[in-house]
């Protein structure tokens, strides 16, 4: 018997939101979600997280995130009871399974092979996310909390560059994003025993999507029970950081985006990083644009513009990648070579900042490769933003450069000022609360330049050449 | 006697200067936030210092501003004006009034923390609107004093009658080609010299190039990155071998000795004609971010005159001090007293008794630094 049409539009009605809607995994803006009622998931009215990591749950919730089109995935930590673990959540419909922590081969291959079609996405330490990267997106749960670095006094602890020091995962961010087109979640969770306020939150957002990858949101324990409760404080900074994201999401074409930057900095992060990554993160510190190439992606094009180029480890390269190299300071670029014996260091275990005699040595490179950007214009040059970090990128045919700025501080930073080796036609000042103001863009001795008023936690500044 | 004796019989030969030591009138107003009208409170203290017009019209003015340290580093991420640096809205009044009153150039000057790079970017780290300041009169201009800068040569200025460190200092040639000099500092603590007004600001006048932590051993480096600490604090070596070599190198290495006697020779070696001091907000306790200890205060005042003794005697007085305390009473438990070594080389008079005070008197405006 045919069922009548309308009855068939009903069921493909319910059945539509179920499955077209639920998002691939590129496209999952993740959170821990440390509630299993489904109540909870009113809190991601008007936001973009659409995938839930779930330690508890149950079917019915499952169900009715993906009523709503909101992926859920199992977490599992290693132990021997894993691979039951993922059988029992994959039985509970669960969208797929995380598995959080450094698993043996043998469980990843089970569960893998348990899981089908379903999504497995491993939230591992960075080294094991370099080595093993086959899933459909790299996640690690290696992350430093994001701002600026506090001593045990009370004060800010300093740098080599002489600014404040922002403790940020841009320089690791990066030097991924250069080598690999995959999705990247930071999975790192809040300070231990430490309440946490709402704008730290957003920089820890901001960080990540800045640079291209996404923070798993997690909330505190603290902040958790009292969003919980629905407590006024708690649903407004809730409220930010959905907003924060969906500024963000709101824009996936800054994902698609390039490093911008007329110094090019070539490393092999499947190979080390660590070196390099602290170099990323001092050149974000003094604002200084500049591209990572890996030396699989190493060729005329990606060096085009650039005007300097850094090679840490020199015995890293192929005798053609090299060459490329060579070919780059024949057409009159700059090039610094770290000294012969040089490598750029793998992180050993957890560890993930660099030791004593590593900070040395990145020492010695920091101060021959300020020497050689000085102060030159390499893209943009910013003013009044010592508690701040930067990312400039651009689009494909170069028209729209992009600008982001977050600060880390607990204050608003007023008076920036961005100057630029190029005359761009217009400059557009957005933030997260949804501004969008024309900025004027005045000459300069050496450029261009433009000036914003105030930046909370976030802005991004839009120049076009048209 | 010891070498150290020796050095202080020496260096009192001039006491008889105290008691000719010259006075000029100070004016002070009351300015209890930068969003009141700091250009007309200064107008009105100018007015009172018997106008600028004589000092200014058609001279070309040199204005050493007070920017200590690096712009990064913050008091609780406040911005640098509102706590130790000079208040861009102070530097820009002082802009427009010299403009009004016939300034055919003027020329900022500073020696900003290891770097000659052009002082405008310092201004744009500070968070200074630098087109606003720019345009609060004609002929304005930038100048770094850390190394050469827009000159082809340092200026040499000896230090008349007997100097206590240094025969004469090289510094950039602004402070040479300038018909007017003006110190413009704020009212703070000093970690050594127990207050940083308009004489000590000047200490930032000696180029890094020469007097600084890495200056070259024989000429000048023209990029230098570190601090004064070896020269000017320590004594540990001299400065290069192009400029005058200290007098009695070796003999005395305790900062509170050295830096208030390089103060006081600066202080007539290159003359101060007009003290602004922008004590609205400011720290107390240090003279910036690294110094442990330090607290936000809101004295709300400035400070004006002729003569910096007179005009640091006054801010002294304003801060809860005796501006002629001994070395070991507050303000100077430390450090021997610059303004007292000041008015000993003659170039002015910190006794407060002879010292016309216009505007709001002392006694109005005292704020406690060590409350």
């Amino acid at each position: 018997m045919r069922a009548p049409t309308a009855c068939w539009v009903a069921v493909l009605g319910l059945l539509l939101p179920l499955y077209a809607s639920v998002p691939k995994p590129a496209g999952w803006v993740p959170a821990r979600w440390p509630w299993s009622d489904e109540s909870s998931l009113d809190l991601l009215a008007g936001g973009p997280i659409n995938c839930l990591l779930l330690t508890e749950y149950t079917p019915e919730f499952v169900a009715a995130a993906a009523n709503r089109g909101v992926a859920t995935l199992a977490i599992l930590t290693p132990g021997p009871e894993a691979l039951a673990a993922a059988r029992r959540a994959l039985a509970a419909k669960v969208t797929g399974i995380a598995l959080e922590g450094d698993f043996p081969e043998g469980v990843v291959a089970a569960v893998k092979e348990a899981a089908g079609g379903a999504a497995v996405v491993e939230i591992a330490s960075r080294s094991r996310m370099l080595a093993v990267s086959n899933g459909p997106l790299l996640a690690t749960y290696q992350g430093v909390w994001p701002g600026v670095s506090v001593e045990e006094n009370g004060g800010r602890r300093a740098g080599p560059s002489g600014s404040a020091w922002i403790d940020t995962n841009t320089g690791f961010i990066r030097a991924v994003r250069a080598w690999s087109d995959a999705p990247l979640w930071l999975a790192n969770q809040p300070p231990a025993k430490t309440v946490v306020a709402a704008s730290r939150y957003l920089e820890a957002i901001a960080d990540a999507e800045a640079s291209g990858a996404r923070w798993v949101v997690t909330l505190d324990e603290d902040f958790a029970a009292r969003l919980g409760r629905r407590e006024a404080r708690a649903v407004e900074a809730w409220r930010r950081m959905l907003a924060m994201l969906g500024y963000f999401e709101g824009h996936p074409e800054w994902r698609a985006m390039r490093e911008y930057g007329q110094l090019a900095l070539v490393q092999d992060i499947a190979k080390g990083g660590l070196v390099s990554g602290g170099i990323l993160d001092m050149l974000a510190v003094k604002h200084t644009p500049v591209r990572p190439i890996a030396p699989d992606r190493l060729n005329a094009a990606a060096l085009k513009d650039a005007t300097m180029a850094v090679n840490v480890d020199a015995g890293a390269l192929t005798p053609e990648e090299m060459e490329i190299l060579r070919a780059f300071t024949r057409g009159g670029g700059a090039l610094l070579t770290g000294p012969p014996g040089w490598k750029d260091q793998k992180p050993e275990g957890d560890r993930i900042t660099l030791d004593k005699a590593e900070l040395e040595r990145l020492g010695d490179i920091w101060r021959d490769v300020n020497s050689m950007v000085g102060r030159r214009n390499l893209g943009v040059r910013l003013f009044n933003v010592s508690s701040m970090l930067s990312n400039m990128l651009v689009s494909g045919d170069g028209q729209t450069a992009i600008l982001h700025l977050v600060n880390y501080s607990d204050y608003p930073v007023e008076n920036v000022t961005a100057q630029f080796p190029t005359g761009y036609k217009r400059a557009t000042l957005l933030t997260p609360d949804g501004t969008e103001k024309a900025l004027e863009i005045y000459k300069t001795e050496e450029g261009w330049a433009t000036d914003i008023d105030k930046i909370a936690v976030c802005a991004t500044v839009r120049l076009e050449q048209q | 006697m010891t070498r150290r004796e020796w050095i202080a019989a020496v260096a009192a030969a001039p006491l008889l200067r105290a008691a000719e030591a010259p006075v000029a009138p100070v004016s002070i107003a009351k300015c209890a936030s930068y969003d009141e009208d700091v250009t007309a409170r200064l107008g009105v203290m100018f007015d009172q210092l018997g106008g600028l017009g004589k000092l200014m019209a058609n001279k070309t003015v040199t204005i050493k501003l007070n920017m200590t340290g690096s712009p990064g580093q913050r008091v609780e991420g406040r911005p640098p004006g509102n706590t130790h640096f000079v208040h861009p809205k102070v530097v820009g009044a002082v802009a427009y009034h010299l403009g009004r009153a016939g300034a055919k150039r003027i020329r900022f000057v500073e020696s900003p923390w290891a770097t000659a790079g052009p002082l405008e970017d310092t201004v744009l780290d500070s968070g200074w609107n630098l087109r606003a300041i720019q345009s609060a009169a004609a002929g304005v201009e930038w100048e770094n004093t850390n190394a050469l800068g827009k000159g082809k040569a340092y200026a040499r200025f000896p230090v008349p009658g007997s100097p206590y460190m240094y025969p004469a200092f090289d510094l950039n040639h602004a402070y040479q080609d300038t018909d007017v000099f003006v110190s413009l500092a704020k009212l703070k603590n000093h970690d050594i010299c127990g207050v940083t007004l308009s004489l000590k600001n000047c200490f930032g006048a000696l180029p890094a190039s020469i007097y600084g932590d890495n200056a070259g051993v024989d000429a000048p480096n023209e990029k230098p990155d570190s601090g004064r600490e070896a020269v000017g604090h320590r004594g540990r070596r001299q400065p290069s071998k192009s400029a005058p070599q200290e007098l009695h190198f070796g003999a005395e290495h305790e900062p509170g000795y050295r830096v208030p006697r390089i103060v006081a020779d600066l202080a007539v070696a290159r003359p101060i004609h007009l003290a602004i001091i922008d004590g609205v907000e400011s720290i107390a306790g240090g003279e910036g971010p690294w110094i442990s200890g330090i607290r936000i205060v809101k004295p709300g005042v400035l400070i004006a005159g002729l003569n910096p003794v007179c005009t640091d005697a006054v801010a002294t007085a304003v801060m809860g001090y005796d501006p002629r305390a001994p070395r070991g009473a507050k303000p100077f438990p430390h450090a021997d007293n610059t303004l007292w070594l000041a008015e000993q080389h003659g170039v002015g008079a910190a006794d407060l008794k002879r010292i016309e005070v216009t505007g709001a008197a002392i006694r109005d405006v005292v704020y406690r630094f060590d409350a």
